[in-house]
């Protein structure tokens, strides 16, 4: 026998009690009062179970060692706050089930279509709130949730059809004393007789339940046409009469019968919620959910809302007052907004209306929830938003760096030594991630028609090994996002290019450049090695020299870029500038970061090498005047509210934003992104952004506002950026004040006017042999796919593989050849796309554009069968193959996936930048205990 | 007895009449506000409001009750501080109560580039009229102790924007207000009467069409939300308007508590507890766009995720009820008010997610337009021609989730 406390006191519970049943045994009623209906459909047995107030405890199975607070309803509203309130914030687990049919409710309606759709060998979940399952929605999807016995959450995903088989409520009473203890419907009290409770003498309004033993009822008054309707009931907190009259009479004799329980058969509202909600789906209400409801006579008096205390007079008093729609109604009185949802006052809502205004309303619109599941039982199975890592997160770390989320991706903010970040870029030598930089490898016979109609710069006259910067406009003109485009030495394919764009639109990128190459019809071949590429910038006056000693050979001049192996790693080296300094930016395989940023950090150690973080890097930009896309820019920056003309060649054919260009070129300009300086020491430290946001102004005039501001520059006086408007006159003013005090426009950037740092020829191009190590690559992480699964916890490894571009026809031909090791794999990723589990040393021999890359950016778990469907089942919201030797690719645990299947085991790849994430999920989620099948 | 059922205000139904001075499509906020304004301050009392269904019942009864004045750019930093003022005033004004609390908003910042952002937008709030300090983390505990100011480790607070003239007012009691203030000076108010077309003379609208026939106007004003677009097309204006849904939902009632309202743009949601005391929660809207009232799972689901990170004493919280509503968005996610191009047509359109913040002051600012025929100089820049003009009001960053 199971005991639990309830208000401090013990109670015993037999088997199969509900937590009412066990309270009624022990003489304990839920507070407030009310009819008790057992079905789950009023506010009238709300108690707190554990911590979680608004819990029915007639749907709640008694449990051992359940506290239980009766403090709902009558008393004061429950507290926000429980006791253990910030230790929590954890999501409920979470079991997602396929079937073909799911069927709520198991009553003879719901066995009934159970079994037919399994006599047509169809798949069938059937929930039931008997079983501890309460269904609290149906969602587009289709999808039904419903909370489980088992602490769990269940998302069922119906393949065909969801049946509704709910049953109907019963109808509660509206008369005066409907708020006394001692009150149950029909099936109530039927229920509670066969749980062997006495209901003492008994008096039946309405229909008469089965199963009342003979010598309980006192009296049976029918209701309706030629019979009886209901008065009230008397009684000081708990019912001892109950008085009725005979119907349609009002002189008739009041009949008053005393009883120790009222027993109320007054019809039946259908269970119809769940059919409601989801019209536009597959969804059948059948039994009595399907029937029209009961309406009941119109209140006269008494509470008709229990749940926000709303009375038959309210009603009367907002009628009178003009408002007459049903939804007035509610949202006037908020009948029906309360924690039944109209389950006790809908009915009566409605008779009220039609006999008030002569006209049937419809019930109001049925929402979510129709069981009212908890915060941490919705939250399941959802993961916040992945912070990408860069494949040298650890190194940061392991340097002290501060890790800060910016534009998607976790990059080092400071190493703590903001000053000297700053001083070894501007003096000596830095480095700085830059892995999060978006990359896109385009090739194709239309390579440079299609980038021609991407970017506003010329593309014709990049040559090979030459690289530019770009802007990205939309069709308003307006900057979306900005890069630098090189072109590769010609190759046999002919035309192959690499595009960057900044960190945070890197997620956009490669959508958007395959929407145009669609729309403009281009034969392009797109690969995204946004994952695949790290990126580290060297900058700094000694960056070339530091280069050297890590064994680069010849590095480019400004504006260019080449392959070169620098510290035992292929690098392609670009060198344009965002810091101000000589830089050069190494783009290289992931999996060669931590290798390759050692060895610099050691190569650069004579010259007291330091990484700097991001925010030195915005201080560093700043004094250069370079915009951050975002932060300087916003819906409506065009190049030349920028001034970036400059970017923009309106003479090369067509482009995205060129006829807005054409058009808007001609009004007159509004206002401009300027450089200023502020002479006066700022009132912030150095790097304190204290001016962002600062109003400028020309004499009286508001001028404009700051977007950029670093604090104090290198050579004194506040390097700012910041949006100015032009004069009446239609000139853009020269001096001005910010936050009071004086700024000048200035024209060109405040550090290295002319650009000479950045350009610097360079010739340091080796240094003495016994300088230069030798360098042989070393990739410690990364290991053979073909590996057993290992033991113990389950860890992810880096994958060593190969990811092609190519046509569809050419991939098609390459998979069925399948010209790489026997034992690799091959994921079909896109049309377009595949990735090999293998080295690449094979041809795509049908299209001479084929893009065919290293690809180390995956990383890879293999899972035993029995273990990778436990956690499918939790975090994996699709349908699974059914199939061994199958590949999969979508969502798993709120990560890109692909899954391969084979007899014993599964196969898990997810990009690296999330693969510390995805194993702490993965750990996390197989740490659940389980439930049990559904 | 509740003491939040409505006690005082009575609307008064009178049958549609042939021809008014002014029509205004749609009886929510907006329209009513308009008719509000032109009765109350230009003494223009032969108005009619058309509603196709009942008033309020469109995004005034379905937005999360937010007022606010701290946007992105000086035009509507002074716009929304108008609306905020008024709606101090507005119980007063209508002798009504509209359960206008101010609690003060708190914008959380978790990442540098935010703490930067909202370091900027108080700045320029301030200057602007619309009170806003930057708040570090200590001070943001002082203000909403049942914050995780770790974030469960994961979200930390860095520190927040503290705007605190944000306030909340019940939305179907505005409605009711204006819709009685209007009302008891004459203007009509007609529910159930969907105006199905314009009538057009020449270039010039001149009316409304309903099923009960067509109502000549001297002015007609599109106040509608959701479906703006096709009343739009009636009169041959092509809106750069794209509808999509926002979501939300509320708990159960608990002892009030929770103070401010606090918002987070980074992990996308907003919590509130109402007078009542349910937690009231909100977000993004829907990326694609949609007329759909339909709720989705995702959205609660995602929400309650995201929430948990910052309000864990939210994990045991019965949700109650989630709906949906479907917001106008303007390409510069700014509103587009005033004349169109078209001779006695006019908008009040492109609401987004800023609708209900907006009501007092747009509805003043129309009605002035209106009854004086000049554009007031607080919404001259949110004309729809602005975009013809290349003078988009952008203002993306404040408009976020909200």
């Amino acid at each position: 026998m199971a005991t639990l406390l309830v208000d401090g006191q013990q109670v015993g519970a037999q088997a199969g009690d509900s937590l009412l049943v066990a309270m009624l045994r022990t003489g304990l009623h839920p507070t407030g009062g009310g009819c008790l209906c057992l079905g789950g459909d009023c506010p009238n047995c709300l108690v707190t179970v554990d911590g979680v107030a608004y819990t029915r405890c007639c749907q709640v199975p008694a449990r051992d060692g359940m506290v239980v607070r009766r403090d709902l309803l009558g008393g004061e509203e429950p507290t926000l706050l429980p006791d253990e309130s910030l230790s929590a914030g954890k999501a409920a687990p979470v079991r997602h089930v396929h079937c073909d049919t799911v069927v709520i409710g198991k009553g003879d309606s719901g066995r009934e279509a159970a079994r037919e759709a399994r006599n047509a060998d169809l798949s069938v979940v059937t929930l039931d709130a008997r079983d501890g399952q309460h269904v609290t929605g149906v969602y587009p999807g289709p999808l039904v949730v419903a909370s489980d016995q088992a602490g769990r959450v269940l998302h069922v995903h119906p393949r065909r059809e969801i049946v509704v088989a709910t049953g109907a409520a019963e109808i509660q009473p509206v008369v005066p004393g409907s708020d006394l203890e001692g009150l149950v419907t029909a099936r109530a009290a039927a229920e509670l007789v066969a749980a062997g409770i006495d209901l003492g003498h008994a008096v039946v309004v309405g229909e008469r339940p089965a199963g009342l033993p003979e010598g309980t009822l006192a009296k049976h008054f029918p209701i309706g046409q030629d019979s009886w309707e209901l008065l009230r009931f008397e009684g000081d907190g708990r019912v001892e009469a109950v008085v009725v009259r005979r119907q349609g009479d009002a002189d008739a004799t009041e009949e008053r019968i005393e009883s120790d329980t009222a027993v109320l058969g007054l019809g039946r509202n259908p269970r119809n919620a769940l059919a409601r909600m989801a019209s536009d789906l597959p969804v059948r209400a059948v039994g009595s959910a399907a029937a029209e409801p009961d309406l009941p006579p119109c209140p006269t008096e008494g509470t008709v809302c229990p749940c926000s205390g709303v009375t038959v007079a309210d009603l009367d008093d907002v009628w009178e007052r003009g408002f007459h729609e049903m939804e007035l109604l509610k949202r006037a009185t908020l009948a029906g907004t309360g924690t039944c949802q109209g389950g006790v006052c809908l009915p009566y809502l409605r008779s009220f209306l039609l006999e008030r205004g002569g006209r049937l309303q419809p019930a109001f619109t049925a929402r979510p929830l129709n069981r009212q599941l908890t915060v941490r039982e919705l939250a399941a199975g959802a993961h916040t938003a992945v912070t990408a890592r860069s494949p040298l997160h650890d190194e940061h770390l392991s340097l002290g760096a501060r890790m800060d989320r910016a534009g998607g991706w976790w990059r080092p903010w400071t190493y703590g030594r903001k000053d000297d970040e700053y001083r070894s870029v501007r003096e000596r030598v830095s480095l700085g991630d830059v892995s999060s930089l978006g990359k896109m490898a385009i090739s194709g016979p239309d390579a440079e028609a299609f980038l021609e109609r991407i970017v506003p710069t010329k593309v014709a006259t990049i040559r090979p090994g030459r690289c530019r910067y770009v802007l990205m406009l939309d069709e308003r003109a307006y900057l979306l996002d900005d890069g630098m485009l090189c072109r590769e030495a010609d190759q046999d394919g002919g035309d192959r290019f690499f595009l960057t764009s900044t960190s945070g639109g890197s997620g956009f990128f490669e959508l958007w450049l395959r929407d145009w190459a669609e729309a403009f019809g281009c034969d392009v071949r797109i690969l995204n090695q946004t994952a695949s590429l790290a990126a580290i910038n060297v900058t700094g006056p000694q960056a070339a020299r530091l280069l050297a000693r890590a064994g680069a050979g010849e590095l480019p001049s400004f504006g260019r870029h080449r392959q070169v192996r620098i510290a035992g790693v292929d690098c392609r080296v670009v060198r344009l500038s965002f810091t101000g300094e000589l830089s050069y930016e190494l783009h290289h395989p992931a999996a060669d970061a931590r290798t390759l940023w050692r060895r610099l950090l050691a190569a650069g150690a004579g010259f007291n090498v330091q990484p700097h973080g991001l925010e030195t890097l915005l201080r560093l930009r700043l004094e250069k005047g370079h915009i951050v896309i975002g932060q300087d820019t916003d819906y409506d920056s065009t190049p030349r509210r920028l001034a970036h003309e400059w970017a923009v060649n309106l003479n090369k054919g067509d482009f995205v934003g060129r006829q807005a260009l054409l058009r808007t070129n001609k009004l007159p300009l509004d206002k401009r992104l300027v450089a200023l300086r502020v002479e006066e020491p700022p009132a912030g430290q150095a790097g304190d952004p204290s001016a962002e946001g600062a109003a400028i102004h020309d004499g009286e005039r508001y001028a404009g506002y700051v977007t950029s501001d670093a604090g104090t520059a290198a050579g004194g006086g506040a390097p700012m950026l910041g949006w100015l408007y032009l004069d009446p006159e239609g000139n853009l003013p020269r001096d001005v004040t910010v936050d009071g005090r004086a700024a000048r426009r200035v024209d060109g950037p405040i550090y290295d006017p002319e650009g000479a740092r950045a350009r610097a020829a360079v010739d340091i191009v080796s240094e003495s042999p016994e300088n230069v190590r030798e360098f042989p690559l070393a990739r410690p992480e990364a290991t053979d796919l073909a590996d057993e699964a290992p033991t113990g916890p389950p860890r992810l490894r880096r994958l060593e593989a190969t990811r092609v571009s190519a046509t569809t026809a050419a991939l098609d031909a390459v998979v069925d050849d399948s010209p790489w090791p026997a034992g690799a794999l091959a994921f079909r990723t896109a049309s377009d796309e595949l990735l090999v589990t293998a080295t690449p040393d094979f041809e795509v021999a049908g299209d001479p554009h084929a893009i065919v890359e290293p690809e180390t950016a995956f990383s890879y778990v293999w899972l035993d069968e029995a273990t990778a469907e436990r956690f499918l089942d939790r975090e994996c919201e699709w349908r699974r193959p059914n199939a061994r030797r199958a590949l999969a690719q979508g969502e798993v645990a709120g990560i890109p996936a692909k899954l391969w299947f084979e007899a014993g085991r599964t196969l898990i790849l997810v990009p690296a930048p999330f693969a510390a994430v995805f194993e702490r999920r993965l750990t996390g989620s197989l740490g659940e205990t389980d439930g049990g099948a559904p | 007895m509740n003491e939040f059922v409505e006690r005082q205000m009575k609307l008064t139904w009178r049958p549609p009449k042939k021809s008014y001075d002014v029509v205004i499509v749609g009886a929510g906020g907006h329209g009513l506000a308009t008719a509000y304004y032109l009765a109350t301050r230009h003494g223009m009392s032969n108005v009619a409001v058309f509603e196709r269904g009942y008033i309020g019942g469109g995004n005034s009864g379905r937005n999360t009750t937010i007022i606010r004045a701290n946007y992105g750019i000086p035009a509507a930093v002074r716009f929304y501080q108008r609306s905020v003022d008024l709606y101090r005033g507005l119980e007063e004004e209508t002798g009504r109560w509209l359960m206008h609390q101010q609690k003060g908003i708190l914008w959380m910042a978790h990442s540098q580039a935010a703490v930067r952002a909202e370091r900027m937008r108080a700045k320029l709030n301030t200057e602007f009229g619309a009170q806003t300090e930057w708040v570090e983390p200590r001070q943001v505990r002082e203000l909403c102790p049942e914050l995780d100011i770790e974030g469960g480790g994961r979200w930390p607070v860095l520190g927040a924007s503290y705007h605190p003239q944000g306030a909340t007012a019940r939305h179907d009691r505005v409605v009711w207000a204006l819709a009685e203030g209007a009302m008891e000076r004459g203007a009509h108010v007609h529910q159930n009467t969907p105006v199905e077309g314009l009538v057009l003379d020449g270039e010039r609208v001149t009316g409304v069409r309903t099923a009960a026939g067509d109502v000549a106007a001297g002015a007609v004003v599109s106040a509608v939300g959701g479906h703006v677009s096709r009343i739009a097309a009636m009169a041959g204006l092509r809106l750069p308007i794209r509808t999509h849904r926002l979501q939300a939902f509320v708990t159960n009632h608990y002892q009030q508590q929770f103070g401010p309202i606090v918002a987070s743009s980074e992990l996308f949601f907003y919590a509130s507890q109402t007078a009542r005391g349910e937690m009231l929660l909100g977000a993004e809207i829907d990326p694609q766009p949609s007329f759909s009232y339909r709720s989705s799972h995702d959205f609660v689901q995602d929400v309650c995720r995201r929430a948990l990170c910052l309000l864990p004493f939210m994990s045991n919280l019965r949700v109650l009820r989630q709906w949906t509503g479907v917001c106008d968005m303007s390409p510069d996610y700014s509103p587009i008010m005033g004349q169109t191009g078209v001779n006695g047509f006019y908008l009040t359109t492109g609401w987004g997610t800023w609708g209900f913040k907006a009501i007092p002051a747009g509805g003043e600012q129309m009605a002035e337009l209106i009854a004086t025929g000049e554009v007031p100089e607080l919404i001259a820049p949110f004309g729809l021609d602005r975009f013809a003009r290349d003078r988009t009001m952008a203002d993306r960053g404040s408009a976020g989730t909200h």
